[in-house]
């Protein structure tokens, strides 16, 4: 089997992006965006509309020169080093189908023919789930099956580096959760990914690292657990009993920053639930009062983005953009 | 040694352009039936040639070359380009370049192929002769084809989406067709239609397909043509290159003076081809007149026709009025009557009897008789025969005049009736020629 395209540059991060700018007339889609990925990691641009998420992995892909600062693969300098970089680089893309009469199968021959390297179209089309399909049109082929295809060409030069744009836009629930698991599979591999979504449950899943894109600009970058445990909104407990529980047990509970009753229950936001729990169901039995719900929520990473923006977390696809 | 992965990821995407053609039924349709429907139209309209189609090959490829370079290509190409297929291309480690030549290539692969069909078709039905000089015949089918692939990608370049490259094709095929030398014969079209043609390159690509299947010397002395389809074909394919998109989606990018460049080679090649007098008129094949035989002049008849003095087509008597001896001065220094093709010069001259007679003009029976003078006195009487024969069995070949200021003949009446008129003279004096009619 031949082996995967290594960088030669062991030392260098996947990718490293430096003051990024990137005009279209006069909108700044970038505006001074650098982050760097280590390698092996997952790594997400998780930004609402227009926040520049694509354009940003356009740059990084060589498909849209940049109007200012520089990008890096594995030490390759984009500018200067285009082959070697795109050598070490798959991509699934938005806004980029096949041929409606290309079979999976010659799609992957046609596309590892260029590289040194490469899997076989039989190996991903296996490890895949496309064998049924391998020679049926691409026309034919369902969006699972689509996105299945399009993740397989972006390995099929066996990359150091894998870029994937919304790589799970449109997909069913089922489809969604079978392309994270592979996805995850190629992290395991020592592969890194750099993706982008604006789904913020997938980012929270997958990522190792976020950056929050708005308004072309990074806000913040961090493991999203850190993200959230930086958020200021507090948890909330909801929680109804019967009989509802007195307001003078509630005033009791330790950590309450805030309670209001609705709903048939009462809503209690602390930052320390822990306490708040241990203690809430000591005194709903004292107080003769029995469980029939509690629901805990902690600080989401749409919380994050609230704070961090002043506005409301509006997800969708970039205007302009193919999703 | 294993080849370059490049090189191998190229000759992969070059099969495959060619095998996903094959898969397209609109390709099929408009890449082999098309043609096919063009050569059978020909072969009817041109049916009375001999050998058939002959006469016609340099058309009928030009045509088939035109659909594939400036729909075939172009089509394909912006398919692709809206399903985000070339925005795929570009993540490749290979200049995009490249893929563009080899759908190129592929292009001109498909189109010989179309080509071949039509020869061969041809041959079997209506047995028209391979081509004379074969090996010119592929340099000239390659020279042309990749001009207008040129011209394809240009098309590509500019159009937005599918519709628009119909729309942008048909404003290159249609003018050709129709008035460009390769739909309607050059020889047919009216003088100024053959000056625009010369602008064109559908003209010197018929030019310099033609001769390699009917010519004695091939390809000889076609070294403008070549050059000026080499000029339109870079022009357009270096601003094609230039403005060509990855993306889907409306241009951004300004193309007017890119447009306005590769039309200047147009313009530039049309106004070298004009002042160095290669836009001569094209006349009808000699042949037309000159294979007129006795046998078919000995056929013709002689009766009914007007008497010399009726008011329809008048003819003087053999002496002539001293006050005509200007007029037969300016009509024998007259350029249309003196032109290297006796049979078009006779006609021109008969033209201007005709002329005369339709505008009452006062001198008509004169004018008759002195242009009956200038074929008698100019012509061997075997010509004279044959170009006069030549006149009344085909009245639409040929030029025909609708009139002469410089001697006197202001008014110009339709042409259709200049060539009905001119069959009678034409009667008048080749019965006088072979001494059926007295004089």
């Amino acid at each position: 089997m031949p082996a995967d395209h290594k960088p030669d540059r062991s030392s260098a991060a996947a990718v490293s992006v430096v003051n990024l700018h990137k005009r279209y007339g006069d909108i700044e889609a970038v505006s001074g965006v650098g982050f760097e990925v280590g390698a092996g990691r997952i790594f997400g641009l998780l930004g609402p509309n227009g926040a520049g998420k694509t354009t940003t992995l356009e740059c990084v892909l060589g498909l849209r020169r940049p109007d200012g600062g520089s990008i890096h693969i594995h030490g390759f300098d984009l500018r200067t080093q285009a082959i070697q970089a795109k050598l070490l680089v798959g991509a699934q893309l938005q806004a980029a189908t096949l041929q409606d009469k290309i079979t999976p199968r010659q799609a992957l021959d046609l596309f590892g023919s260029f590289y040194p390297q490469s899997f076989s179209s039989d190996e991903l089309l296996g490890r895949f789930d496309l064998e049924a399909k391998a020679d049926a049109f691409f026309a034919t082929l369902s969006g699972g099956q689509r996105q299945r295809l399009f993740l397989a060409l972006a390995l099929v030069n066996r990359p150091a580096l894998l870029v994937l744009d919304e790589p799970t836009a449109g997909l069913d629930p089922q489809a969604r959760r079978k392309l994270r698991a592979l996805i995850r599979e190629i992290q395991a591999e020592g592969r890194t990914v750099l993706l982008s979504t604006h789904d913020l449950e997938e980012a929270g899943q997958l990522c190792d690292q976020i950056a929050i894109l708005d308004g072309g600009r990074i806000i913040a970058v961090a493991p999203p657990a850190e993200l959230i445990a930086r958020a200021r909104t507090p948890a909330r407990v909801i929680v109804r009993t019967t009989p509802p529980l007195a307001s003078t047990v509630v005033d009791a509970l330790p950590g309450v920053i805030g309670a209001a009753y609705g709903a048939g229950g009462w809503i209690l936001d602390t930052r320390a639930p822990n306490r708040l729990l241990a203690d809430l169901v000591r005194r709903a039995d004292e107080a003769g009062a029995e469980l029939l719900d509690v629901q805990f929520h902690q600080p989401s990473l749409e919380d994050v983005f609230i704070e961090l923006t002043g506005r409301p977390w509006s997800g969708g696809s970039e205007p302009g953009e193919a999703s | 040694m294993r080849a370059a992965p490049q090189l191998i990821g190229w000759s992969r995407h070059f099969l495959l352009t060619i095998h996903l053609n094959f898969l397209n039924p609109q390709a099929i349709v408009y890449g082999y039936l098309v043609p096919i429907i063009f050569l059978l139209a020909f072969a009817g309209v041109f049916r009375a040639d001999s050998p058939p189609l002959l006469a016609q090959m340099g058309q009928i490829m030009t045509i088939t070359i035109l659909g594939g370079a400036c729909f075939g290509l172009p089509t394909a190409l912006v398919a692709e380009r809206e399903q985000g297929v070339w925005r795929r291309y570009r993540l490749l480690p290979i200049p995009t370049l490249w893929l563009v030549f080899s759908a190129m290539l592929a292009r001109v692969l498909l189109v010989a192929s179309s080509v071949l069909v039509q020869i061969i078709l041809a041959r079997a039905i209506f047995g028209t002769p391979f081509p004379d000089h074969p090996g010119a015949a592929a340099l000239a089918f390659l020279v042309v084809t990749a001009a207008f692939l040129g011209m394809g990608i240009l098309i590509a370049a500019l159009a937005d989406n599918v519709p628009a490259v119909q729309a942008l094709g048909q404003c290159i095929f249609l003018p050709m067709i129709l008035i460009g030398g390769v739909g309607v014969p050059l020889a047919v079209l009216p003088f100024w239609a053959q000056r625009i043609a010369g602008f064109m390159p559908g003209r010197y690509a018929v030019e310099v397909l033609q001769p390699c299947f009917n010519a004695p010397n091939g390809l000889h002395e076609n070294g403008f043509r070549f050059a000026a389809l080499v000029v339109i074909g870079l022009a357009a394919g270096v601003c094609g290159v230039r403005l060509f998109r990855w993306e889907a989606g409306p241009r951004t990018n300004p193309a007017r003076w890119w447009v306005a460049a590769a039309l200047a080679s147009w313009a530039a090649v049309g106004a070298i081809a004009w002042e160095t007098g290669r836009l001569k008129p094209v006349l009808p094949e000699a042949a037309a007149w000159s294979n007129i035989t006795e046998a078919q002049i000995a056929e013709i008849g002689f009766n009914g026709l007007p008497a010399d003095n009726d008011i329809v087509a008048p003819l003087g008597p053999p002496s002539l009025d001293p006050s005509t001896k200007e007029l037969a001065g300016k009509l024998a220094s007259w350029p249309p009557g003196k032109l290297d093709d006796s049979g078009q010069s006779i006609r021109n001259l008969v033209s201007i009897a005709a002329i005369a007679d339709l505008c009452a003009d006062p001198r008509e029976a004169q004018m008759a008789r002195l242009a009956f003078r200038q074929i008698q006195n100019r012509f061997e009487p075997a010509i004279a025969r044959q170009a006069l024969a030549w006149i009344i069995l085909n009245p639409d070949d040929g030029q025909a005049m609708t009139r002469a200021p410089e001697l006197g003949l202001f008014r110009h009446p339709p042409e259709r009736l200049v060539r009905q008129r001119s069959v009678i003279y034409a009667e008048k004096y080749l019965g006088r020629l072979l001494g059926k009619i007295p004089d």
